[in-house]
């Protein structure tokens, strides 16, 4: 059964070693395909993006969410990441919108409460403007000192990563479980109501 | 055009995106939602910048560990906005960002 599963991964990380291999103009086809697929992704993040951000109904902004994060975890595929890539499903789809999704039903956020009214359209445009400025300033910026870069570096596997998180980056991983647990902790002190016997029932 | 271009204009663009989220959600719920986009969009760059680039000197490793680090803290992050706006919605009724202006001590408390 261990063989399996150990082939199976195997040829799944060969899977995504020749995606990336795709982005560098080896042949002609493969960059076309991998062009393809990161124009594919950045649909999915611009689309779902959008949606998250203009929806007047939060449930269907965590689902224009999601879309992005699929998005995402795509992009983490083309950059020979496929750990990083199921992570990002597992973290981000798996429990943050989760907790997002309870959220929205605990502050009963229903499509017509604070959020049911476009906003002004002078505001929107504001915010457009807004956002217009990393765009513009960073974006020039990334180009010119990016565009002629074109080493590589040697891709790191899995165990790698293992390797890595008990080594160099021990410091950061046992800093990050205790973060988790204060925030667990945190978060139950602040919504717990001692001595209430309708609990949470009464939101 | 690099990809490493490609990947951290994308990023930018996320970041785009999600800024126009806070600035035009009403909600504390609609801010989380932007505030997510946000660290994806950073997660991406990180990750990216420490693939192809000679621009620091990051082994491979060590941008996907980060790009962890950050979905670890973005994982804490929405637990803890979860819980605040429990309580927000518990003492004011509502969780518009406009019912939490007026903190303790001032005149209209």
């Amino acid at each position: 059964m261990n063989d399996v599963l150990d082939q199976f991964f195997h040829s799944l990380g060969h899977l995504f070693d020749e995606a990336e291999t795709c982005l560098t103009p080896y042949l002609p086809g493969q960059e076309f395909v991998a062009l393809l697929a990161f124009a594919f992704y950045v649909l999915l993040i611009v689309s779902g993006g959008l949606v998250a951000v203009l929806a007047r109904n939060l449930v269907r902004a965590t689902l224009g969410l999601i879309v992005t994060f699929f998005g995402v975890a795509g992009m983490y595929l083309l950059l020979a990441s496929p750990f990083l890539a199921l992570m990002q499903l597992l973290i981000y789809v798996g429990a943050v919108c989760v907790l997002i999704f309870f959220a929205i039903m605990l502050t009963k956020n229903t499509s017509d409460g604070d959020e049911a009214k476009f906003p002004k359209i002078s505001n929107l445009i504001l915010a457009f403007l807004a956002a217009l400025g990393p765009l513009v300033v960073a974006g020039p910026l990334i180009y010119q000192g990016t565009k002629a870069i074109t080493t590589r570096k040697p891709v790191d596997s899995g165990a790698n990563l293992g390797e890595g998180l008990l080594s160099i980056d021990l410091l950061p991983f046992e800093l990050i479980s205790i973060v988790l647990l204060v925030a667990m902790a945190g978060a139950v002190f602040l919504a717990y109501r001692p001595g209430s016997k309708e609990g949470s029932a009464a939101l | 055009m690099s990809p490493l271009t490609l990947f951290l204009l994308a990023s930018l663009l996320l970041l785009s995106i999600g800024l126009i989220g806070l600035i035009t959600r009403r909600t504390l719920v609609g801010l989380l939602i932007s505030v997510e986009l946000l660290l994806n969009g950073a997660g991406l760059a990180i990750v990216a910048a420490a693939k192809t680039a000679s621009l620091t000197g990051a082994l491979d490793i060590h941008g996907q560990l980060a790009a962890l680090f950050v979905m670890g803290l973005a994982a804490a992050e929405a637990t803890l906005v979860l819980a605040m706006v429990l309580v927000v919605q518990r003492r004011f009724g509502r969780s518009a960002t406009e019912t939490i202006t007026v903190i303790k001590g001032s005149k209209e408390c």
